[in-house]
């Protein structure tokens, strides 16, 4: 029992010490996190300024701005930018022969995925931060106040695990930055089909059965209810919840594939 | 006058030599050209299904949503192209093949030419498959033959546009990570424009910004016979912006090139 305590403490301490170097690494080049939030900048202010229209459609949501409206999306996208490098920070490990390093070191397996994650996940939470104090800077509103804007946070967090540990799992299997980098223009239609920019109850035909099917829809559109409409607990829960099983579900499939793989060698 | 005249042919045997190493490249590697193909169709997929809606509204100038964007995907694909091959001249460089080329004999002009001529062709492949999908999905085309010769027009020449402007930053940085900042510009230049809705439906900033972005001459150019008929006095202001924009980037970029390989 106290072994087990023991070994779970010491793969904590793991786990941090690899987030750690994983952030110490994204804020080396810290230029590569600026498209990241530029990109979706650029963005939500070109939309918020022609999509004026759309608001008065029969179907939209009630809100007082685009710019409310469009705040969710902006941050999944955002966020999404930086989602598939803790795959491709693995498959350079594994390129570059310290992923081998690591494999002799008495470090634990799932410490090294996990560390990679954790980075992700903490640089997501900060790029969500200063989207939002930008975003109420500029005009928008958060219904739900500070405590809707912490969920907002901690979903973006959620939902870079997801994707990232998705990304890893490829890592692993590829073994190939350049084709863990090919899958981002994947994301980025992902959240093109889904709710992120526009609701889906103004789409049409398979599309629309597509973005009511889409994952992203499903996180979003609490969201977006927590910013527009105010504090709902259902709201947070589902917010926090999809992105936390997605998490669960694309880490265990990127650890499988890490057993696999050591069994293989 | 016997000089001149070889010189002139030894020039357009070297850019259609560059021009045809390029398509043999995409014959060679397919690989390569599926993100030029993909990502405009893609685009064209994203914005039908999500933004289909806006034709609800008035005066948005098409009922059918494959009429407004399709022309703006294939402009997108076109954009994509002009910097995949300079993409392409960045690899040259890297590799050491760029300080062969200078070994040619005669002007670097023609390296210019070739590397643009590549362009405006690769241009021709994602143009193509907006067009056959858009058509395919129920895209219309009021214009007739006139309309599909302005789109071509104008994809081909926004490659050549977008290929200059990318070989002033390579000539300048000499990297592929280069790319990076060229796709940027590329990006924000189409966002900022009637890419999406009309003019009139934009407030503020974006409606000034729109207003003077030569884009937007290109997206009425290549959009008009979507649209309805094709007229002269779409036709020129677009043309005009075209020419403008290959004059000075294909100055800057030449001046560029001569500062790299005097």
């Amino acid at each position: 029992m106290n072994e087990n305590r023991s070994g779970l403490r010491l793969a904590g301490t793991q786990t941090l010490e690899l987030t750690q170097r994983s952030l110490q690494n994204e804020f080396r080049q810290w230029v590569v996190i600026l498209p990241g939030l530029i990109f979706p900048l650029m963005m939500a202010a070109v939309y918020s300024s022609q999509f004026g229209r759309a608001l008065g459609l029969p179907g939209f949501p009630k809100v007082d701005s685009f710019l409310d409206f469009i705040l969710p999306g902006s941050i999944v996208q955002a966020v999404s930018f930086g989602a598939t490098s803790a795959g491709t920070a693995l498959a350079l490990d594994i390129e570059d022969g310290f992923f081998d390093r690591l494999m002799v070191s008495p470090v634990s397996r799932v410490p090294i995925l996990l560390g990679r994650l954790g980075g992700a996940a903490v640089i997501a939470a900060g790029k969500a931060v200063i989207l939002i104090l930008i975003f109420l800077a500029c005009g928008a509103r958060i219904k739900s106040g500070l405590s809707g804007a912490v969920i907002v946070t901690l979903t973006a967090s959620l939902l870079v695990l997801a994707i990232g540990g998705l990304a890893q799992s490829m890592a692993i299997k590829t073994r190939s930055q350049e084709a863990v980098g090919a899958t981002f223009p994947l994301i980025f239609v992902t959240i093109f089909m889904s709710s992120a920019f526009f609701p889906t109850a103004l789409m049409d035909g398979w599309f629309r059965a597509l973005a009511e099917n889409n994952p992203i829809t499903w996180t979003v559109d609490p969201v977006r209810r927590l910013v527009i409409e105010g504090w709902s607990a259902t709201d947070a829960l589902q917010a926090l919840g999809v992105p936390l099983l997605l998490s669960v579900l694309t880490i265990s499939l990127a650890i499988r594939s890490l057993q696999r793989m050591l069994r293989s060698v | 006058m016997n000089i001149v005249n070889l010189e002139i042919r030894h020039s357009s045997q070297v850019a259609s030599a560059i021009c045809m190493r390029g398509m043999r490249r995409i014959k060679s590697r397919p690989v390569l050209i599926i993100p030029t193909i993909v990502m405009p169709v893609v685009l064209v997929v994203s914005f039908t299904g999500a933004f289909s809606s806006l034709t609800r509204i008035e005066g948005y100038g098409t009922s059918n949503i494959y009429n407004w964007m399709a022309p703006y995907g294939a402009l997108q694909g076109a954009v994509f192209a002009g910097l995949g091959s300079v993409g392409s001249s960045a690899d040259d460089l890297e590799q050491g093949f760029f300080d062969r080329l200078l070994l040619t004999p005669g002007s670097r002009f023609p390296l210019l030419v070739g590397t643009v001529g590549y362009s405006a062709c690769r241009a021709l492949i994602p143009t193509t498959a907006v067009f056959l999908f858009s058509l395919a999905f129920g895209m219309t085309v009021p214009g007739g033959l006139p309309a599909v010769i302005s789109l071509y027009i104008a994809t081909s020449l926004l490659a050549v546009v977008f290929c200059l402007i990318g070989l002033i930053i390579l000539y300048k940085l000499k990297t592929q990570r280069s790319l990076m900042l060229m796709q940027v510009i590329a990006f924000g230049a189409l966002f900022i424009s009637v890419g999406q809705v009309p003019q009139s439906f934009m407030d503020g900033w974006l409606k000034v910004a729109a207003r003077y972005n030569p884009i937007t001459n290109v997206l009425e150019l290549s959009r008009q016979g979507f649209l309805g008929d094709v007229a002269w006095s779409t036709t020129w202001p677009g043309l005009l912006a075209l020419v403008i924009m290959i004059l000075v980037s294909g100055a800057l970029a030449w001046r560029g090139l001569k500062r790299l390989a005097p």
